[in-house]
């Protein structure tokens, strides 16, 4: 299996043309999703809560994105006087360069169906409808989701003030304890594909064999929710909640400093549906109605990509429209002692699962052990969490 | 492309390293601890980069995911959140021996790192230890550590469980108080009874 | 290596984009701040005291009890490759991983690390809060004055 971009293997000057154009693709399409985004949520979100929503930019308001772009730009740039002035700078680009970059390893098209593997011919060149395919693959969204916390972090605590102070630290904390239960998650797609690489985990989910049913529903709520946490998109968006925190760990930003953050948030909702799509939903896959060409290489994939992914956008802006924020104390409990150790007996019970397979054991027989298992590990958790519920009350009304 | 590749990877390690050395000295420089590691995070990516031009992809991964995404981040909640650079100021202590001490490790570690290099010289084994895997094979670079891991050193890797519980315990034990209390986790000490009373809703009647 | 020079590309665009943008920000916007401007932000009111310099310990420990849990699953990714290979050996491996992994767990959540619940409830005997103090009790009603001798 090819575990890697073969046109950046092959070498020469026009792959490298190629590269460029792939990129220079992928930025622009980001952007102009990005812009779609914003008014999509704003109108949906709109319609729901009974409003117009933006209407008067351009036809039904698509433009007003761009309006409000260009509003910040000629907003005034202030610089608080108790910032660190160079971490001030600093954290707007730490948070949009890893938005932009997560979208590099999401496979957007290509023929998957019956094993293939996604290649595509342009300009004479085999290359990936994809902007790169590097070998570590998934885990360089995770490494960019570990980046992308030091610019809210940095924001939050270069801004000298005090409410985004505590709007980055409960940010910091959040994001870094749901990115153990992202990664839990992403360990039951890694054992249907074998390989890190995103070309890889969509072309192990051809023929119908989505990850969402392959790896059990299970790591897909996980990895849903938990990729939510991870954006500070409500119901988690505990960062910015506005009635406490008035705008979170941006609020000293103004003009096109904040526009960036605004920019970075909605461009990971595009991104993580992507992903999400990618691992779960079988990414471009779907029936090409027995095409072959173009149409099964381009049209058919892109459009199921598009189609999956827009999905997944709805779903978000429904999370925003309807579901109320969580206590600081209930999202820490939801991640810690439930998510995590929910995907790590999910884990091991698919790696049972899949060894059995190839053992020839019974899966009824895996499947009885397993949940004995996981309801040992469960009934331990839950008196692990009685004691320690007496041991505080005890110790607070003793005291 | 093959040709090329050389003055490439010559250009890649190049900026990596030299990214790497700022950042160095950006830690040993800076007043600011946040600055200090700002730069420490620098210098794991040039590594990080030095990593993927060598074709450990993992070992680059790992090193950002880890490094620069978890330990960093625990160094800056330390820096950040408890007004360490207030509390204590650098300039008091005595300068003149850890000056002595540091440059004087400092240049033994410089030997050592000449030796080493020296001795690899000729083998074109930098660090005169061969690889567990050979070769380095760059599709499968996971696939390798995955098979040393899980059977060569399987015993280390339960050992390595092992150690991390005993982190976990210790972290836990070093928050909480010395007279072994639970962890006392509130914000501020807790109120001391009496003085409850004095707060302002006190009313006349 | 050539892998990556998209992700370079991509890594330039972006700051390219940010920068740009950030430059035509800076001729085209008004910059004369005044003082109050530059203030940090607390919806209006003059600032009286210095940002916290310290938090919960529960932050620091989040963050450590993180970097254990990272290390452990970042040992789980080379398994997902070679497992298949591995059999029975295998699953025995990293069972034995994941109970040393959930025994720590265990005692980290007994023990209350990893507790966020509001204090206070628990706290409530403990405030010296005399059970006669109730609303009646605290709350003077006023617009009396005269009226309670008639």
């Amino acid at each position: 299996m090819i575990a890697v971009d073969p046109l950046l293997e092959a070498g020469g000057w026009s792959s490298i043309w190629i590269t460029l154009l792939k990129v220079v693709v992928a930025f622009g399409l980001l952007l102009v999703s990005v812009i779609a985004m914003v008014w999509f949520e704003r109108k949906l979100h709109a319609d729901f809560s009974n409003r117009l929503g933006p209407r008067v930019a351009g036809p039904f308001g698509t433009l007003q994105t761009i309006a409000d772009g260009m509003k910040l730009i000629f907003k005034a740039d202030l610089l608080p006087s108790k910032a660190d002035k160079v971490v001030f700078r600093l954290a707007p680009f730490l948070s949009l360069v890893p938005a932009f970059l997560t979208f590099v390893v999401v496979p957007v098209g290509g023929d998957f169906t019956d094993g293939g593997s996604g290649v595509v011919k342009i300009a004479g060149n085999s290359t990936l409808l994809q902007v790169a395919d590097p070998q570590i693959g998934i885990l360089f969204v995770l490494a960019m989701s570990s980046v992308a916390v030091y610019g809210i972090m940095l924001a939050g605590w270069s801004s000298g003030s005090k409410y985004p102070l505590l709007g980055s630290v409960r940010a910091s904390a959040q994001m870094v304890s749901y990115e153990a239960a992202l990664g839990l998650s992403l360990l039951c797609v890694l054992l249907n594909s074998g390989n890190l690489s995103t070309n890889s985990i969509v072309a192990s989910q051809s023929n119908w064999n989505w990850n969402l049913w392959a790896t059990g529903i299970v790591p897909f709520v996980v990895f849903l929710l938990a990729a939510t946490a991870e954006m500070n998109r409500p119901p988690f968006d505990l960062v910015e909640a506005e009635q406490e925190l008035v705008g979170g760990f941006h609020t000293e930003y103004s003009s096109f400093r904040f526009a960036m953050f605004y920019l970075a948030e909605f461009m990971n909702v595009i991104t993580v549906s992507a992903v999400i799509a990618t691992l779960f939903l079988g990414g471009p896959i779907g029936p090409n109605f027995g095409t072959t060409g173009w149409l099964a290489q381009y049209v058919f994939p892109v459009l199921w990509f598009f189609l999956k992914v827009l999905g997944l956008m709805i779903m978000f802006v429904l999370f925003r429209t309807t579901l109320p924020r969580l206590r600081y104390d209930q999202l820490m409990d939801l991640g810690w002692k439930l998510m995590i150790p929910l995907s790590l007996g999910w884990f091991l019970l698919l790696v049972g699962f899949k060894i059995g397979d190839d053992r020839g054991w019974s899966p009824f027989a895996v499947g009885v052990v397993g949940l004995v298992g996981l309801a040992i590990g469960g009934g331990l958790l839950s008196i692990a969490i009685r004691t320690s519920q007496a041991r505080s009350a005890e110790h607070k009304v003793g005291a | 492309m093959l040709a090329a590749l050389s003055w490439v990877q010559a250009l890649t390690f190049g900026l990596a390293s030299l990214i790497v050395i700022m950042g160095g000295i950006g830690v040993v420089a800076f007043r600011n601890s946040v600055h200090n590691a700002l730069s420490l995070v620098a210098t794991l990516f040039g590594v990080a980069v030095l990593y993927v031009a060598q074709g450990a992809y993992f070992l680059a991964a790992i090193q950002v995911i880890v490094y620069a995404g978890a330990i960093v981040v625990l160094f800056l909640f330390v820096i950040m959140l408890l007004g360490v650079d207030k509390v204590e100021s650098l300039a008091k202590e005595r300068k003149t021996a850890s000056l002595l001490i540091g440059s004087a490790l400092g240049a033994g570690f410089a030997v050592m790192l000449l030796f080493a290099a020296l001795a690899g010289a000729g083998r074109g084994a930098p660090t005169g230890a061969p690889s567990v895997t050979g070769v380095l094979d760059n599709t499968k670079d996971l696939n390798n550590i995955g098979e040393a891991l899980f059977t060569k050193y399987v015993f280390a890797f339960e050992l390595t469980s092992l150690l991390l519980t005993i982190a976990v315990v210790g972290a836990v034990v070093l928050s909480r108080k010395p007279s072994g209390d639970p962890i006392d986790l509130d914000e501020f000490p807790p109120v001391e009874s009496g003085t409850a009373d004095s707060e302002p809703q006190e009313v006349e009647s | 290596m050539s892998q990556y020079l998209p992700i370079l590309v991509m890594i330039v665009l972006a700051a390219l984009f940010g920068g740009i943008s950030l430059v035509m920000a800076k001729l085209l916007n008004p910059s004369r701040p005044t003082a109050a401007q530059t203030a940090p932000y607390e919806c209006g009111i003059v600032e009286q005291t210095e940002s916290p310099e310290r938090f919960p310990v529960r932050f620091y420990l989040v963050a450590m009890i993180f970097i254990v849990f990272d290390i452990e699953i970042i040992f789980l990714y080379p398994f997902t490759t070679v497992y298949g290979r591995l059999g029975t050996f295998g699953l025995l491996a990293v069972i034995e991983f994941a109970v040393a992994v959930f025994a720590s767990f265990l005692y980290l959540i007994a023990n209350g690390a990893l507790d966020w619940g509001p204090a206070k409830q628990s706290r409530k005997g403990d405030l010296g809060i005399d059970s006669a103090r109730t609303s009646t009790s605290t709350i003077r009603r006023v617009g009396l004055e005269g009226r309670e001798a008639a």
